[in-house]
């Protein structure tokens, strides 16, 4: 196989400017045709492993793409759902029934997110003030799905959640991602819409499934732009 | 990085008149030149594969100190900021090695110890082998500061007058001048010298710069280059073969620099298009 | 037909000598060999030529001013007709191959021939080595040259013309081997090893062929004894006296020779014709040597003490008064005959202190302290103990050789850390032997590590855009440009903005111009890699921005360096 030029500076993660000066002080192996300089992938990689060099082709760009996958807020809610009314007098029991909503998981899988939830309730309330709480475990499940989802819990009454400034919770947003990378991405993006005060008393209003997606879209757009 | 123009400044009357053309060439192209007042009659060269020692004659090194207030002087006129080159690697004490990573050199026709020759009309050994060794084109002035308006190709259709060309376009759209293409026809017909343009993919570019394509169909070479406007800067291309070759065939960069006066840009057969 | 010789200009990519191109370098090496052999014996039989000529006119009195004439002829043949500068050539040539891979011009092949024949020729005391050296490395960059061969394949070849050379001249293929890969290239590889022997055993042929087989310097059988290689560690002293002498009286000459007012060629002269005053008196001085040395070998030399160790130290004088003062030629000849010299007048002075012991024949000694003066001028002493063993035959001397080459070259690295071919280099800062720190330095350019993932700003940007560029950037550093005319102004590292970082009302009341520093080190990308590495250090800084007439060309950085340096290092050492 014959490779350019800039092919084998990208394989080598080198300069061009360096290998054109390799090239004339003779230190690797070419095949010339004219003025043309061309590379024969196995001497190269001959050479390369004589010399102890490293020497991979288009390994290093499958990292880069990875921001681009994390996906939106709104397309994890949608995929979460969103639940009124749901029932529970305390913490423990109202988390218990926002997880049984989640209707795609199995049921021994519910049980295990709710244990991993309320562990993560023991170190610290996820209640994040203003009556609004984001439930989530503290590492990925150990078979999570493949994108994130956001399940969205409005409660029939207001339970104590511990949260930081004591008020009680009426609204859960259950996150549950495959990585640490999405869960951080999603969480940044949805504390940046709680900070909001017009979206809580927004949120306070237990509005539809519709209105909050929209609601979330205007905020994400925000965010895209800066 | 800005590119730059390699000029040896000569403290003679027509050095001033050599240095002005190189700053006319650099303003019109956006370079800038960077002066070397020579300590010494004689310098090496290193190219890829050769190396090429020019010898001056002693007029270059008439009174470096004067000559650094008169290169300052041309240049603060033209608004550049003066650039003195100053060599940091001998080979021997008096041999400095001058770098050959400029994009542009300014050469007089020949260079040579001996001050006689210069002006004879023939490119000199010296000048030769640097067009030939060079990554960069070379500028060979007028021997008159004479500023030019248009830009001629000379295009013979082979590999060097593509990449003349492929100059002489880069130069008409940084400029912003107009340029003329002139062919010999030979054996073949225009027709297949534009179908050379064409493959090369050089088509769309040319048609923004071009003004006309002169095809001298009859006559001598050198009697149609008449043809050429006096104040054009005229791009060629200088070919790699010998000098047995050019005894035999003659060289076409011989024929037009001895028969027009005009600035001349040479790109060898080594020269890279840069950018 | 143009098909068939541009084929033959390209041997490299022919198919047969793509995949490796040893064979390529074997077939060359032969021819360099064969033609820097032509050269080396040219010069021997100008030289011998000239001085049978010119030995009718010795007995005259004005023949003190034939070296004057050569000298001045040589010099003049330098300045006017080739342009070259003085000297012998041997830095110029270590200087091309470690910086401009092997690269000499082609009148550098026959400058040193002719003006060093003129020079020796005619009475001056310098040697015809290392011209011919010069010339063989020249005659190999230039065959290169012609076929288009890379660095690597023309610096073995500048290696071979110059053991062709060597080893013809002395009809000594491994001398010429060791001293082209130790003095030359400074690399033992066997990339190098191989063709470098092939074009010395091509020297020495073609040497055999048209010289015939003979040894230099022939001499009798030596009994050595214990007590002889005892007194060798008294030799080697003397020898390594000698050495710093002659390297002392050469500096010095070419300071006092360089305050005199007058054009190069009447400076040569005046040092010829104190040569030829000189040789008046001593005819051992003149020339290049060999005569005497043969003579003192054989033991066929009558002098007492005395006159023996004035003829070393005028023999020193001499050869400063010819090289200082512009002659041209080379140090290996009257080296040896100093050697030779110097054995001789240890070996008197032994006689007479110690009459009753025994000592070897003094032959044995001249040859000892030949090995001994080119071990301490060259320090190289491989070189010295195989070109001593190899033109006098003499292989039963070889322990008390190597015992004065290493005490020699070990006290002459005391007192002179550079050997006298590499000094000047040394002196410079440009003997980059390959493998070494200041090689890869050089090999690298600024242009090669520069970085420029950096993000520009403006410096009317506000604190909180300036945020945001800082959320999408990978570093820590933010070039400031003019907006205009996108010079550059100043850099801002995140530590300068870390106090405002979490203070909004500072987001909109900062701007990034206030913020930036304006007095950073900046490096321009034409400088030298050892110098900025230098400024950081004194700096304590790991990266630096690199500016060119006013523009921010990309960072460069110690972390990007030391894996480029690394990269370097493993393809420039490589051992295949």
């Amino acid at each position: 196989m014959k490779l350019p030029m800039q092919t084998v500076a990208g394989a080598l993660a080198l300069p061009v400017s360096t290998i054109e000066r390799w090239i004339r002080q003779g230190r690797i192996p070419i095949q010339r045709s004219g003025a043309d300089v061309a590379f024969s992938h196995a001497a190269l990689e001959k050479w390369a492993a004589t010399h102890n060099l490293s020497f991979s082709l288009g390994g290093d760009q499958a990292d880069d793409h990875i921001p681009e996958t994390l996906g939106s807020l709104v397309s994890a809610m949608s995929r979460g759902k969103v639940y009124h009314r749901v029932a529970g007098e305390d913490a423990a029991t109202a988390l218990r029934s926002a997880v049984d909503c989640i209707d795609f998981l199995s049921e021994d899988i519910q049980d295990e997110l709710f244990e991993k939830m309320m562990e993560r309730e023991r170190l610290a309330s996820t209640g994040i003030g203003n009556g609004i709480a984001i439930p989530h475990t503290r590492d990925p499940l150990p078979r999570p799905p493949e994108t994130p989802v956001i399940t969205t819990c409005f409660l029939e009454k207001p339970v104590n959640f511990n949260a930081i400034d004591d008020q009680p919770v009426f609204v859960l947003f259950l996150l549950i991602s495959p990585t640490v990378k999405h869960h951080l991405h999603l969480l940044s993006r949805l504390s940046y819409c709680i900070r909001d005060r017009a979206f809580v008393a927004f949120l306070s209003a237990h509005p539809d499934a519709v209105a909050l997606y929209s609601r979330i879209a205007e905020f994400e757009k925000q965010l895209d732009d800066i | 990085m800005a590119q730059k123009l390699f000029h040896i400044f000569r403290n003679t009357p027509l050095g001033r008149e050599t240095l002005l053309q190189s700053i006319y060439f650099c303003r019109q192209m956006g370079v800038l030149p960077t002066v070397y007042i020579p300590e010494s009659t004689k310098f090496l060269m290193y190219f890829e594969n050769d190396v090429v020692q020019v010898d001056l004659d002693p007029s270059y090194l008439n009174d470096p100190e004067i000559a650094v207030t008169h290169v300052e002087q041309l240049l603060n006129e033209a608004q550049i900021k003066p650039e003195l080159f100053t060599p940091k690697n001998y080979t021997a004490s008096t041999l400095p090695d001058i770098p050959t990573s400029f994009e542009f050199m300014c050469c007089p026709r020949s260079i040579s110890d001996l001050s006689s020759k210069i002006g004879l009309g023939y490119i000199g050994p010296r000048v030769r082998r640097i067009i030939q060794a060079a990554r960069f084109p070379v500028l060979i002035t007028s021997p008159v500061y004479k500023p030019w308006q248009s830009i001629a190709v000379f295009f013979g259709g082979s590999a060097n007058a593509v990449n003349a060309l492929r100059l002489g376009i880069r130069i008409a759209k940084v400029t912003g001048m107009r340029l003329a293409i002139y062919t010999q026809v030979g054996k073949n017909n225009p027709s297949k010298y534009q179908a050379i343009v064409q493959d090369k993919g050089l088509g769309k570019l040319l048609e923004s710069v071009l003004s006309q394509w002169n095809f001298f169909e009859k006559g001598r070479f050198e009697d149609n280059l008449y043809e050429v406007p006096h104040d054009a800067l005229v791009v060629l291309g200088a070919y790699g073969h010998g000098i047995i070759r050019d005894i035999v065939f003659g060289s076409m960069m011989e024929k037009i620099q001895s028969t027009i006066s005009n600035n001349l840009l040479i790109a060898g057969p080594k020269y890279t298009v840069i950018g | 037909m143009t098909r068939l010789l541009e084929k033959l200009k390209y041997p490299g990519r022919w198919s047969l000598f793509r995949s490796d191109d040893r064979l390529l370098l074997m077939i060359f090496a032969i021819i360099v060999g064969i033609c820097s052999g032509l050269a080396a014996l040219f010069l021997n039989r100008s030289l011998e030529t000239m001085l049978e000529w010119l030995h009718h006119y010795r007995v005259y009195w004005w023949a003190i001013f034939l070296p004057a004439a050569g000298a001045a002829l040589s010099s003049l043949f330098l300045e006017k007709i080739v342009n070259e500068g003085a000297g012998h050539g041997v830095p110029e040539v270590i200087y091309a191959v470690s910086r401009y891979g092997g690269l000499l011009r082609l009148r550098s092949g026959f400058s040193r021939l002719i003006s060093s024949c003129l020079t020796i020729g005619s009475g001056g005391s310098a040697g015809p080595e290392a011209p011919v050296v010069m010339s063989g490395a020249a005659i190999g960059s230039n065959i290169a040259q012609a076929f288009s061969l890379n660095d690597r394949q023309r610096v073995a070849l500048v290696g071979c013309g110059a053991a062709g050379a060597i080893a013809a001249i002395f009809n000594a293929p491994i001398s010429g081997m060791v001293f082209a890969i130790e003095v030359i290239l400074g690399e033992w590889s066997t990339m190098n090893i191989i063709p470098i022997a092939i074009a010395a055993v091509a020297g020495t042929e073609v040497s055999r062929l048209l010289k015939g087989n003979q040894i230099v310097f022939a001499h009798r059988d030596f009994n050595i004894h214990f007590h002889d290689i005892l007194a060798c560690v008294g030799l080697a002293i003397f020898c390594a006296a000698a050495s710093i002498l002659l390297t002392r009286a050469l500096r010095s000459m070419h300071h006092v020779s360089k305050g005199v007012a007058v054009p190069l060629w009447v400076r040569a002269a005046i040092g010829g014709s104190m040569v030829g005053a000189i040789g008046y008196f001593l005819p051992y001085v003149l020339g290049e040597g060999y005569h005497a040395i043969r003579t003192a070998i054989e033991g066929g030399f009558s002098g007492g003490l005395m006159l023996v160790a004035v003829i070393a130290l005028v023999k020193i004088l001499a050869t400063a008064l010819t090289l200082g003062w512009g002659g041209s030629g080379g140090i290996f000849a009257p080296c040896l005959v100093i050697g030779a010299f110097v054995g001789l007048s240890f070996h008197r002075f032994l006689a007479t202190v110690w009459s009753s012991v025994p000592w070897v024949n003094e032959g044995c000694f001249a040859l000892l302290g030949m090995a001994g003066l080119i071990s301490g001028i060259l320090q190289a002493p491989l070189t010295g103990i195989f070109l001593v063993i190899e033109i006098t035959g003499g292989y039963e001397v070889i322990l008390p050789l190597i015992v004065v080459s290493a005490i020699s070259t070990t006290l002459c690295h005391y007192l002179e850390p550079a050997s006298f071919y590499l000094k000047d280099l040394v002196k410079r800062g440009q003997l980059l032997r390959p493998g070494t720190d200041a090689r890869v330095l050089t090999d690298l350019s600024i242009q090669e590590l520069l970085e420029t993932d950096c993000i520009c700003v403006h410096p009317n940007m506000r604190l909180a855009d300036f945020i945001h560029i800082v959320k999408s950037s990978r570093r820590n550093y933010f070039p400031v440009e003019d907006q205009q005319s996108r010079q550059f102004v100043g850099m801002i590292h995140l530590d300068d903005i870390r106090p405002y970082l979490f203070d909004p009302a500072m987001h909109h009341a900062v701007l990034t111009g206030q913020l930036m520093n304006t007095h950073v080190k900046t490096v321009s990308l034409h400088d030298d890699l050892a110098e900025v590495l230098q400024k950081m250090d004194d700096g304590h800084i790991f990266s630096m921005p690199v500016v060119s007439d006013n523009r921010f060309q990309g960072m460069i950085s110690k972390a990007t360096l030391l894996d480029q340096y690394r990269k370097e290092l493993m393809v420039q050492t490589d051992r295949y």
